[in-house]
């Protein structure tokens, strides 16, 4: 029997499909060309909010029509996703996205204007039709955990907190050696009680689990979450939720390069393909606590020393690749990273060219990590915003 | 020139030059026996009106190296008279004649008879029945290359009992019939190409078998014989029309035996050549007649040449051919207006063939005809070679590869040859600018039709691809038709698959879709 939240989800988007989609039946049936207005999801439609600190989509639309010879395709893919997801709706089903690929997924055998008989997919790769969902999402303004699509569960929870999931009671603090995994629609947790004085986000899974296991959580009072990589939307959700409703701070710890950045930008503000979800999913006072390049080199100007010896940096520091070079000059034009801070960190990057793992704080001892690094640094305020 | 005649016959001078003739090999000599005798056979068919019916084989002797080479035409045949000297007798000729034909006082076939009677000893066979004669004859004949006189070995006669006209020539040489046989073949193939008004029969010692059956009722406009015209001609042959001449004074003569000279003209040309009107032509030394000459082709006031002598195959001929033996999707023919090099009238005519069964090639196929002759070998050299291949073919919206070919025939009263062999056309500026201008106007027709085929082919591309949507889109639509509340469809997929049927057809205006078109196009939906 699905929960009570489910069904009220369930007909709101049910709703909001069939609505929207009589609009182009009636047109077509006033025999107008079949014709899709969809706001563009690209960089240049992605418009950075400076007052909310928000990524944000922003007023362009492109017209997706059946009968332009460059837009077939992806009007067919679209109408078909749709489909899909409204008799998955209609059936109170639970698709992933991966299950949308495989249900939509089959073979048009025609012939070609020469009269060869080709076949052509409806998508090929989970790509295609993972890029039909979102284009479903922004054009009906219904985001696919409100469609009751699933994804894989990547975020990892522990701490002292109980939640309501489902119909079920769980108490955070009470996982053993494993963790909670963050629900793919965690707008239908209910948080129960919590005692916690921060959220603190690792972006490496080892580091989190190593933290874990020494009771970092219960010393310090803290709620730890991993994001593994590249943070899922359910664990952006769950920790923007963290903030807004509990009022606790979010600290975010990754690695000591561009990508480490990026992942913290995205926890903080959005991402650029995710941006009309920007509202619901960033967590826009989210701190970077490290690791920065001012911990590995020390900052002359606030007389900091570094938290590395010179002996200790020569074995973990790692050379910068191409790639990373390049990913660093492409931050510095987006805004979000033009203060003072970023640009001395970027900065610092770009002349020493190295770049270094969390993991290696670890190394130098987990002690050193889990008491003093992390404490000392949110001790003493030494944090980007 | 002159001293070698004085000592050696004609037959035998030719006999000596025989690689200039074409005998320089048994596959050359071979393929030029079969040339020299189908081009007779359609010289005494066509021209006289007659729908070419010819026979061609050749077998193997029981010496495996000799060959007969036998060919058939239902032509006008031969007098019996003239048939010793018109088969035994080189450089024979009845009078002085100009007019377009395929080979010149059929001197190649007597090429061919010297060379075989030298390989293999025997005679020419000649069967022939004149057009109104009641009786066939046959003639064994032998060339005596010394004196340069017919041998006839073998003569008799009998009744017709059909009404059957024409001649059979048979020949023995000494061959090399694997060396010589494509060319051979391609040899008829491009005959047949330019002849679709002919049936033409071939038959080889190896079961080699080809069959081209006449796919039109048509016969190009036969030549007709003129005077000289006075750019045209040179000093042999002005002694020699002053030699056969009857006329009295150079002005008789000059209006009487040119073409394009009348008598107020001629007045004019003789004052000012510094010539007496009155004086006898048979007077003049050769140091006059230099003169003369010279004085001819420098005045610029005679009337340019007639075209009449020329015979055009004409583009309608061509284009059927084009479009019988090669098979293509589009095929355009010009001939062009009459045009004239140092005194020769000559036309130009091209034919191109793109598409179907054309092969496609990086450069263009070359079919090369002079007097309708196909000329095969030396292609490389000919400047009509040298023509296509620096046309701007990219301009006419051709992009090798590409199945395209190209037919050129240049017809004149002298084609400009270059060297001895007679196989590829010399550059001359006036030639080389009329199939320039016929290949620019056969290209914009080719162009024109290319870009109506991609124009539809875009059209059909576009409407595959929307079709190939529909269903699709029609089944979408009806599942979203639910009412999420009473659960019912609001729509079925056929009302929107015709609705969007219509919505397409007046988007794309030439072509008219309907309901078969979405089965014909949408083949399986797995």
């Amino acid at each position: 029997m699905p929960s009570s939240v489910d069904m009220k989800a369930r007909e709101q988007a049910l709703n909001v499909f069939w609505s929207r989609f009589k609009l182009l039946i009636e047109s077509i049936l006033r025999g107008e060309e079949p014709t899709l207005e969809i706001p563009k999801r690209t960089l240049s439609n992605t418009i950075y909010d400076e007052a909310r600190k928000l990524l944000l989509l922003g007023p362009q639309k492109l017209t997706r029509k059946l009968f332009d010879a460059h837009e077939a395709r992806k009007f067919m893919q679209t109408i078909l996703m749709a489909k899909i997801i409204y008799e998955a709706l209609l059936n109170n089903e639970y698709p992933t996205i991966r299950d949308l690929y495989y249900r939509g997924k089959h073979t048009i055998v025609f012939r070609d204007h020469k009269g060869r008989i080709k076949e052509e997919n409806t998508w090929d790769e989970q790509k295609e039709s993972d890029s039909v969902i979102r284009d479903l999402e922004v054009f009906l303004g219904v985001l696919r955990e409100e469609m009751l699509i699933l994804s894989k569960e990547k975020g990892k929870v522990v701490g002292n907190m109980r939640i309501r999931s489902g119909d079920d009671i769980i108490d955070l603090s009470k996982m053993g050696h494993g963790a909670y995994a963050i629900e793919p629609t965690p707008d239908l947790i209910e948080f129960i009680d919590v005692d916690a004085e921060y959220v603190l986000v690792i972006e490496k899974d080892a580091v989190f689990q190593q933290l874990h296991r020494i009771g970092f959580w219960k010393k310090h009072r803290a709620i730890l979450i991993t994001s593994a990589g590249q943070p899922d939307r359910a664990t952006r959700r769950f920790v923007r939720r963290l903030n807004e409703e509990l009022k606790l701070p979010v600290y975010i710890l990754t690695d000591a390069d561009p990508y480490g950045w990026y992942i913290y930008s995205v926890f903080k503000i959005g991402s650029i393909t995710l941006s009309y979800e920007s509202e619901r999913l960033a967590t826009p006072t989210a701190r970077f606590i490290g690791v920065s390049m001012t911990d590995i080199y020390g900052d002359s100007e606030k007389k900091k020393k570094p938290y590395l010896t010179d002996r200790e940096r020569r074995h973990y520091i790692i050379k910068a690749k191409p790639a990373d070079i390049k990913r660093a000059k492409e931050l510095m034009n987006y805004k979000w990273f033009q203060t003072k801070q970023w640009i001395k960190e970027i900065n610092i990057f770009l002349n020493k060219k190295s770049k270094l793992e969390i993991e290696a704080l670890a190394s130098k001892g987990l002690r050193f990590l889990s008491d003093k690094y992390i404490p000392e640094k949110i001790e003493t305020k030494d944090w980007i915003e | 020139m002159s001293e070698v005649f004085k000592s050696l016959s004609p037959a035998e001078f030719f006999y000596r030059n025989r690689e200039i003739a074409g005998f320089s090999n048994p596959a050359r000599a071979l393929y030029q026996t079969v040339r020299e005798l189908v081009e007779n056979a359609l010289d005494a068919t066509e021209v006289h009106g007659i729908f070419p019916l010819i026979r061609v084989y050749v077998e193997r002797d029981s010496n495996p190296s000799h060959f007969t080479i036998t060919v058939e035409d239902n032509g006008i045949g031969i007098p019996p008279q003239y048939v010793p000297q018109a088969f035994g007798q080189v450089l024979f000729s009845s009078k002085y004649r100009l007019r377009q034909t395929r080979g010149m006082f059929g001197l190649g076939a007597k090429m061919a008879i010297l060379y075989g009677q030298i390989t293999t000893g025997k005679p020419v066979e000649v069967i022939t029945s004149p057009l109104n004669s009641k009786r066939i004859y046959m003639f064994k004949l032998m060339i005596d290359i010394k004196r340069n006189k017919p041998i006839v070995l073998e003569k008799s006669s009998w009744p017709k009992k059909k009404n059957w006209h024409g001649t059979i020539v048979s020949v023995s040489i000494e061959g090399d019939w694997s060396r010589a046989k494509s060319r051979i073949i391609e040899y008829i193939r491009r005959v047949a190409l330019i002849t679709p008004y002919a049936e033409i029969i071939f038959q080889g010692p190896d079961n080699t078998y080809l069959h081209y059956t006449r796919v039109v009722a048509k016969l190009p406009k036969p030549p007709k014989e003129v005077l000289p015209h006075p750019y045209g001609v040179d000093l042999e042959a002005v002694k020699m029309m002053i030699a056969s001449t009857n006329e009295k004074n150079l002005i008789d003569f000059l209006t009487k035996s040119f073409q394009g000279i009348g008598r107020i003209i001629a007045e004019k040309f003789l004052k000012e050549a510094g010539f007496d009107p009155d004086r006898d032509p048979k007077s003049l030394n050769i140091d006059e007649i230099k003169v003369l000459v010279n004085k001819l082709k420098s005045f610029n006031e005679f009337k340019p040449p007639r075209a009449d002598p020329l015979s055009p195959i004409g583009a309608e001929l061509i284009a059927i051919g084009l479009k019988q033996i090669l098979k293509p999707e589009f095929v355009v023919a010009i001939t062009r207006r009459p045009a004239v090099y140092e005194g020769h009238p000559f036309i130009v005519e091209v034919g191109v063939a793109y598409g179907g069964s054309v092969p496609q090639v990086q450069e263009p196929i070359l079919y090369r005809y002079a007097n309708k002759i196909p000329l095969l070998y030396d292609e490389k050299s000919d400047v009509l070679w040298k023509i296509i291949s620096t046309f701007d073919w990219h301009q006419y919206g051709i992009t090798f590869p590409a199945p395209l070919a190209v037919l050129i025939h240049i017809c004149s009263t002298k084609i400009p040859y270059k060297g001895v062999g007679k196989e590829s056309i010399a550059d001359v500026p006036e030639i080389e600018r009329e199939v320039k201008n016929a290949l620019r106007e056969a290209g914009r027709k080719l162009r024109t039709y290319i870009q109506r085929k991609r124009k539809l082919e875009e059209t059909y591309r576009k409407l595959t691809l929307f079709v190939r949507y529909i269903p699709e889109i029609a089944q979408g639509l009806e599942v979203l038709s639910i009412n999420p509340k009473s659960k019912k469809k609001e729509l079925s997929s056929d009302v929107i698959v015709d609705k969007l049927i219509s919505i397409l057809s007046n988007k794309l205006e030439n072509v008219n879709i309907t309901k078969d078109l979405i089965n014909k196009i949408v083949v399986a939906i797995e």
